[in-house]
């Protein structure tokens, strides 16, 4: 397994970050996320701490200072000393990624299709949120809802199993499945929202915004290509729509430049509009590493913990 | 223009190739699967037909270059021949060869190959020259590069010719036209050879090559192979004696060569130009049969016969001539001592046995011997007498007349000293009778003498003991034919003269061992005498085109000079310079002392049989030999002799200038492709 070096000017000093492609390789979701999140939180310094629940974890030496409340009086009789029970931290939050697996996801011209790229980012994401003690949950949709992990503390290798299964299949729609999932994601929690948006921006964030009605953070991430991006072809071809089938003859050096600045209006105004409904907003190429991804969404529950 | 490899304009086909992919790229394009094409079509339309005339340049080119490279592949060259075609014709040097062999007038061959004469002839420009030679086994030219304006005379030449009695021979004819056009002047040279090229008349190659700018054209005149054909290829003349007189059974051997069989037909025995016999005569189709005639009686020398098998397309070979004479015996006179047969009994018994020749034996005693017994004597044997020297110079005189003298040594023979005639001298006598006798062991098989004897179980001369022989010491300039075993020679044999002298150095008769008593006694006797006296079979015939040689014409007597032949034709024998004739007709040659009031000989003058099939051959095989190339000269420049290797790489050439053209057609194809791809 090769790991490569960072060139991410957002990187964490320290981590180190995995090649898309060469993740894709690996093909056990479990393996993935693990040396991914791994990685980055290596870098981090952090460690998981210990809180207040009813999952007993461990006891400890009283030192002064440590609240009496928490002393095992049960041991200081058997034992005639002083014994704090620690328990595993939990911090009450829903942690789900709903992921678009409409047919358009199912594209890349790097080796790695748009798909792979969300699969992977949901495994990292759920597991750093398992790790932070987080219940995950998973949705995957495309015109309609395809598979539906709720929130939990034990959905762990769940959610992992259903995106190893995940095949794209129909034309995508965010309209239906998104307002269906808002009724149903009562509890607050962070949401992800994974996907190409082949939508005008009104009609995405019409989508979305309906998620953040019941208290939800939501985090979005915009996968493309880079092909999609920059629209690198040469060749008088005909485009083929993965979605309706379409076709459409296209010569790529004349409309390149066009093209170019009509995904960017898109993604200025997808920025601006999520940006106007508190929704965070983040582009993703799939040729770059993934920790763009998961560093933004760390800042977005660290916000959230604060705002606790 | 030709080319050495069409085949590769099979490759044309690969001219289909970039049109194909002009056609199916346009019907299938490139698919490339997008995730969604919502911004490429907010993209304005923009068509790419606009650069389908460039296109259309480039597939041209394309085109062009690959019909060059195919073209160049199939290896075009000039013909030379066109280019001479093209350069204008001069005068023409034009020579028939009319074959005029007997086979010739097999159905209406002669007619038609007269007319293709005739029309060569009237084919002559007003510039040209024509000859027209006539051959069969030889060539005879009829008329020599005679002027256009003469064409009458070259058409009489061919109008007077006729189909002789000759074998077709296609060597001697070819020669005499090389030669013809040789000396010819004339920018063209056209040899044109009529005949029925009959597979009998070409042996190879025979050196007849024509010279350089000749064609040669054959005009066969073939396809009536189904006409009857029979021809008498041969007979034998079985002898024998009845009531003391010589007769003569004539069998025939008929050839049907045609593929129709014969029945039906009569077979006629003639003699002395009278019909003697006929018989029923079927043969099936490619197949011969013998038909043997009731013995005929010898009446005298010189009986003329023939065997006629009717009439059919071809009847020259229907006639078989033949000539037979009572077989004249061959005088031997034997010296004895005794005047009785008592010593040459065995001798003169096994003399008196033969028919061919018979053998007339007069015994006389050494002072008997009269000068007539000589003149008419061919072989004279001296049976172990001596020879006083009077009788030794007459006996060297009649075998350097050509006459032949055996002599038989016992223990009584001698010889004069100062008559050298002997191959040996006489040496004391031997005496074998005590231990093993002697063998005669080595023999010269080689030599006449031993001929017959030759091949294994033919006579074993070692079964006979020879109990005494004389020495005799062999002179330098003689052959020694046999040898005893103990190495000393048996029998020698020195030519003097004309003649020959064979010394046996042990007797005849039973005195010195029991040689007579043995199987090879009498064929050894037989043979000896036939050897001494150059005794040899006159045949019944000739065949055209053989020659009368000098033997038949000297063993006549009185000595012939004037040849009668059966054209009626007097011919001289001192007027053709030598002695030796060419029969050129079939029939019987009558050859006339030199008043011409008696004959003196008559020879049989047959065609050649091998004439009879009329299997014929591929004209362009002697028409390549001749020429050097299968097309008669037309190509490498007209010439006999194949083009050198400059000469054929010259006009073949083309070849490597049409691929150039088209690697630089590709070249400029690929600098146009790119222009248009910048565009």
């Amino acid at each position: 397994m090769s790991l490569l070096a960072s060139h991410n000017p957002s990187a964490i000093p320290g981590a180190r970050f995995m090649d898309p492609v060469v993740l894709a390789r690996i093909g056990n979701l479990s393996l993935v996320s693990r040396a991914v999140v791994d990685g980055f939180i290596n870098g981090l310094h952090k460690a998981p701490y210990f809180g207040a629940s009813v999952d007993f974890a461990e006891h400890r030496g009283y030192v002064p200072g440590d609240d009496i409340r928490r002393v095992d009086w049960r041991l200081w009789a058997r034992t005639d000393r002083y014994y704090v029970k620690e328990y595993e931290a939990e911090s009450n939050m829903n942690f789900s990624v709903l992921m678009d697996v409409s047919k358009s996801m199912d594209y890349g011209s790097i080796g790695i299709t748009k798909l792979d790229y969300a699969r992977i980012l949901t495994a990292c994401l759920t597991n750093l949120a398992h790790h932070q003690r987080d219940r995950v949950g998973f949705v995957a949709f495309d015109q309609d809802v395809v598979e539906h992990v709720p929130p939990s503390a034990k959905h762990m290798e769940t959610v992992l199993h259903v995106l190893d299964r995940l095949k794209p299949g129909r034309p995508g729609s965010l309209r239906g499945p998104l307002h269906k999932l808002a009724e149903h994601f009562g509890r607050r929690g962070v949401l992800v929202v994974i996907s190409d948006f082949y939508e005008d921006p009104e009609t995405v964030v019409d989508a979305v915004t309906p998620l953040r009605f019941r208290g939800n953070d939501i985090i979005v991430f915009h996968v493309l290509d880079p092909a999609e991006l920059e629209f690198g072809f040469s060749n008088a071809s005909a485009f083929e729509d993965l979605e309706s089938g379409d076709q459409l003859p296209v010569v790529p050096e004349a409309m390149r430049k066009e093209y170019v600045s009509l995904v960017r209006a898109h993604v200025d105004a997808l920025q601006q509009r999520f940006s106007e409904v508190r929704v965070d907003y983040t582009l993703l190429d799939t040729s770059k590493p993934l920790d763009h991804a998961l560093f933004k969404y760390l800042s977005s529950r660290e916000k959230k913990l604060r705002l606790r | 223009m030709s080319f050495l490899a069409p085949l590769f304009f099979a490759a044309l086909a690969a001219l289909s190739i970039p049109v194909l992919i002009h056609l199916i790229q346009r019907e299938k394009k490139q698919v490339v699967r997008f995730p969604s094409l919502m911004f490429v079509q907010r993209v304005p339309y923009k068509s790419v037909r606009r650069r389908r005339i460039h296109n259309w340049l480039l597939l041209f080119v394309r085109l062009t270059a690959l019909a060059l490279i195919v073209l160049a592949f199939a290896r075009p060259f000039l013909r030379r021949d066109d280019l001479n075609v093209a350069v204008g014709s001069g005068a023409r040097e034009v020579v028939v060869l009319l074959d005029s062999s007997y086979s010739m007038g097999y159905g209406d061959r002669w007619e038609r190959a007269r007319a293709a004469a005739y029309d060569a002839i009237d084919g002559l420009g007003p510039d040209d020259r024509g000859s027209v030679v006539l051959f069969s086994s030889g060539a005879e030219i009829a008329m020599r590069s005679a002027a256009a304006g003469e064409r009458q005379r070259l058409r009489a030449a061919i109008a007077d010719a006729r189909p002789t009695a000759g074998a077709t021979r296609f060597a001697p004819a070819l020669k005499v036209a090389g030669s013809i056009v040789a000396e010819s002047t004339l920018p063209r040279r056209d040899v044109i050879i009529i005949s029925d090229f009959q597979r009998g008349g070409w042996r190879g190659e025979e050196g007849a090559r024509l010279p350089e700018r000749t064609t040669l054209t054959p005009v066969a005149q073939t396809g009536d192979a189904d006409l009857p054909n029979v021809s008498v290829t041969a007979v034998s003349l079985a002898r024998s004696t009845f009531s003391g007189q010589e007769r003569v059974a004539v069998t025939a051997v008929v050839n049907n060569r045609s593929t129709r069989s014969l029945t039906g037909g009569q077979l006629a025995l003639e003699i002395g130009g009278r019909s003697i016999q006929t018989e029923r005569l079927a043969v099936d189709a490619n197949a011969s049969t013998s038909v043997t005639f009731a013995p005929v009686t010898l009446a005298g020398s010189f009986m003329r016969g023939t065997v006629r098998a009717g009439t059919d397309a071809l009847g020259t070979d229907n006639v078989f001539h033949f000539v037979v004479s009572p077989v004249q015996p061959l005088r031997v006179i034997v010296l004895d001592r005794g005047g009785t047969a008592g010593g040459a009994l065995y001798l003169t018994r096994a003399l008196s046995i033969g028919d061919a020749p018979r053998f007339e034996t007069a015994v006389r005693q050494p002072d008997a011997l009269s000068d007539e017994d000589l003149r008419r004597a061919s072989v004279v044997v001296i049976n172990d007498v001596a020879v006083p020297a009077a009788l030794g110079r007459r006996l060297q005189r009649f075998v350097e007349a050509g006459g032949g003298l055996f002599v038989a040594t016992g223990s009584r023979a001698t010889w004069a000293q100062d008559v050298d005639l002997l191959p040996a001298t006489l040496q004391a006598p031997v005496d074998r009778t005590r231990g093993d006798a002697a063998r005669v062991g080595a023999l010269e098989f080689g030599h006449p003498v031993f001929e017959p004897f030759r091949t294994p179980r033919s006579g074993d001369f070692a079964a006979a003991r020879i109990y005494g022989y004389r020495t005799v010491t062999p002179a330098a300039d003689v052959d020694v034919l046999a040898r005893f075993d103990g190495g000393a020679p048996a029998l020698v044999e020195r030519r003097v003269g004309t003649g020959r002298v064979l010394l046996w150095a042990s007797s005849l008769d039973l005195a010195w061992g029991d040689f007579p008593l043995k199987p090879v006694y009498l064929p050894f006797v037989h043979q000896a005498a036939r050897y001494l006296a150059a005794y040899s079979e006159p045949a019944p015939w000739l065949t055209v085109g053989q020659v009368l040689d000098a033997s038949v014409v000297a063993a006549s007597q009185p000595p012939s000079s004037v040849v009668l032949t059966p054209s009626g034709r007097r011919v001289g024998l001192d007027e053709e310079g030598a002695e030796v004739f060419e029969l050129t007709e079939q029939g019987f040659y009558e050859l006339r002392s030199r008043t011409g009031d008696s004959v003196t000989a008559v020879v049989a003058s047959n065609v050649d049989t091998a004439e009879s099939d009329l299997t014929a051959m591929d004209p362009k095989e002697i028409v390549a030999a001749a020429t050097g190339g299968p097309d008669g000269g037309r190509q490498a420049g007209g010439s006999g002799l194949p083009p050198t290797r400059e000469a054929q790489e010259r006009s073949q050439r083309l070849w490597w200038y049409l691929l150039c053209v088209g690697i630089l057609l590709l070249g400029a194809d690929t600098l146009i492709s790119n222009r248009l791809s910048k565009a």
